[in-house]
């Protein structure tokens, strides 16, 4: 029966998302650098108890100086490309770059010329893409977890 | 015919108007003041810069103080009266020309931002203190302005949509909504009854997962796991309901400049009453456990107050006005919805605080549940506009969004976007949060903010 149990557990989380190796896991530093909000409330949910990030060893942490991954949102705006530099310099290495949601990736970007920088990869080296306006909580998971995988 | 100007808004403010929004237009010829009449409706009272200056209208109108300091840095215009006039989205400035000075044994400053702990936008605070209490607060946000105003104009009016939905995803139906209204304004164009109520829905839909986040964010701001993960999971089913409605969790793309292209077919509305009504059930529990829980509810009473006379002042608007006593709300004016008979929610004791806006997110979630139970009695079917009303080269929308009313002018030649402006709730109301969190402890400030939970990116544009 408590075999049964688990391997239905175990089931259960591997059809959510594909399971990365235990024994990682990665702190995450998220920065705005323009974005609409909506990439931050999917965040939000992907933190929240229907995708619960925490049960893959995924942490949003409030310093950079603690981050493995800077997950950055929206088109870089000329104001936000100075702490976006910030954020990333205090990081320790290694370090990666997630660009999320369609305007870090920087398409369809909308605004003036002038306001904005670009794309993230117009700042920073970027190591993984996740397209979407916004992307879903799951592509969130699924990106962190594939990066995680990467790592190894 | 500046002194025309400022003669015409005295009047219309001794009458009862009020001003709502100010901006510059004809790329800095002149300025125009919106005013809200008793009844609802909006008009502008224009007056041409001389030589660049323009009078203030910040003495009988303080609402409008982020309007002219928006003016001045991005029109070059000055406005007589308005002393200091601080810069408001110049960056790159020194420290004492944006903060206001404080002064005295013990004063010290706690700069907070851009970038900050958790997953929020970007904005920064500078708390002027003693100790942990809050003397005043300078908030400088537009890090994420990108310029959407003036990047939406030379547009055609249906693409000028974009520029106002992508302002900000938590009110792309307000916003839209508000556009579109503005357009038709601008061409003559009135919604029937069938346009008005899909439109409605949408709203509405918006506002339901928007009090759900606000809920979850309270809970979140004094650490109440429990509470944010329950309304968080609310939450994620009213986006899975939104998705399954319009096919996006923002409810992007369902509103259209001029019609509806939205279908819901019968057993999909049934399908979402019955879910709405799950809400309704499990946030009225959620709300009530919140009441009961002791060290929750006594973070909440006499924190972040906002009286009724500052919250009217300061031109405080939407949930954060109404839990002051304002009973205001644009949904009871406008014929443009589907809000007959609507009636503003106000707690009882509308004490202004943390409590009471709480408590209004409780009273408008279970309004809006009720409207969208009788909205979604029958299916919703594409419509369009019908012709109403006389075209004009200026158009007026005023939309009840999740955040409080967002007004939108929209200034056009034939059908190109001459000039946009998109005064969001959210950009009413950060005067409010400042002024919420003056007299307050700097630790409690998470959740004087998570009480308003404003948009940065409305208000950046």
């Amino acid at each position: 029966m408590l075999t049964l149990l688990r391997d239905l557990r175990r089931l259960r989380r591997s059809l959510a998302v594909p399971a990365p190796d235990r024994a990682r896991s990665l702190a995450v530093r998220h920065v705005d650098a323009g974005s609409c909000n909506g990439c931050e409330h999917e965040l939000t949910l992907a933190a929240g108890p229907h995708y619960d990030l925490g049960r893959f060893g995924f942490g949003v942490v409030a310093s950079p100086r603690h981050a493995d991954v800077l997950l950055v949102t929206g088109t870089v705006t000329t104001r936000m490309r100075g702490p976006l530099l910030a954020a990333y310099a205090a990081m320790p290495e290694p370090r990666r770059v997630i660009a999320l949601g369609a305007c870090a990736l920087g398409c369809d970007l909308l605004g003036l010329a002038s306001e904005l920088v670009g794309p993230v990869e117009d700042v920073l080296p970027v190591d993984l893409r996740v397209p979407g306006c916004p992307p879903r909580p799951e592509a969130i998971a699924a990106a962190l977890v594939e990066l995680c995988d990467r790592a190894g | 015919m500046s002194e025309g100007y400022r003669a015409a808004v005295d009047e219309a403010v001794a009458v009862g108007h009020r001003v709502i929004g100010l901006h510059a237009s004809e790329n800095g010829a002149v300025v125009r003041a919106a005013l809200l009449a008793p009844d609802g409706t909006v008009s502008l009272e224009t007056a041409a810069a001389e030589n660049g200056r323009v009078p203030s209208l910040v003495d009988v109108a303080p609402a409008v103080a982020w309007d002219e300091r928006e003016a001045a840095d991005l029109y070059g215009l000055r406005f007589d009266g308005h002393e200091p006039l601080r810069p408001l989205v110049d960056h790159d400035l020194d420290l004492g020309r944006w903060t206001v000075p404080v002064r005295g044994h013990d004063a010290y400053q706690v700069a907070v931002g851009p970038i900050h702990a958790g997953v929020i936008e970007s904005g920064h605070f500078r708390f002027h203190v003693v100790g942990d209490r809050i003397l005043h607060l300078d908030a400088r946000l537009f890090y994420k302005h990108r310029g959407l105003e003036r990047a939406a104009e030379g547009r055609p009016l249906a693409e000028g949509l974009a520029y106002a939905q992508r302002a900000c995803a938590a009110c792309a139906v307000s916003n839209s909504l508000a556009y579109a209204h503005a357009c038709e304004d601008a061409t003559g164009l009135a919604p029937p009854a069938e346009l008005a109520r899909a439109r409605t829905v949408l709203l509405e839909l918006e506002r339901v997962w928007s009090h759900l986040n606000d809920v979850s964010a309270i809970c979140a701001g004094v650490g109440l796991a429990a509470g944010s993960t329950r309304f968080a999971a609310l939450t994620e089913r009213a986006r899975r309901l939104n998705e399954a409605l319009t096919g996006h969790r923002f409810l992007f793309g369902s509103v259209q400049v001029g019609g509806s292209a939205l279908v819901v077919g019968a057993a999909a509305a049934a399908a979402a009453r019955a879910e709405l009504t799950s809400f309704e059930e499990e946030a009225r529990s959620g709300l009530r456990e919140l009441r009961f829980n002791a060290s929750f509810a006594d973070r909440l009473p006499g924190v972040g107050v906002v009286t009724a006379a500052d919250a009217r002042a300061l031109g405080a608007t939407g949930p954060a006005a109404r839990a002051s006593g304002l009973a205001e709300d644009a949904r009871a004016t406008d014929g443009r919805f589907a809000y007959a008979g609507f009636v503003p929610a106000v707690p009882i004791a509308a004490s202004g605080d943390v409590e009471a806006r709480l408590e209004q997110r409780g009273l408008e979630l279970r309004q809006s549940l009720a409207l969208l139970d009788d909205l979604l009695a029958g299916p919703l079917e594409p419509c369009a506009a019908e012709p109403g009303g006389e075209p004009g080269p200026i158009g007026i929308g005023r939309v009840e969004s999740p955040r409080g009313a967002t007004l939108c002018i929209v200034e056009r030649s034939g059908d190109r976007v001459d000039r946009l402006r998109l005064r969001t709730g959210s950009y009413a109301n950060w005067p409010v949060v400042a002024h919420a969190a003056a007299g307050n402890l700097v630790p409690d400030f998470p959740l004087i903010n998570k009480s308003f939970e404003l948009c940065y990116a409305c208000a950046d544009r």
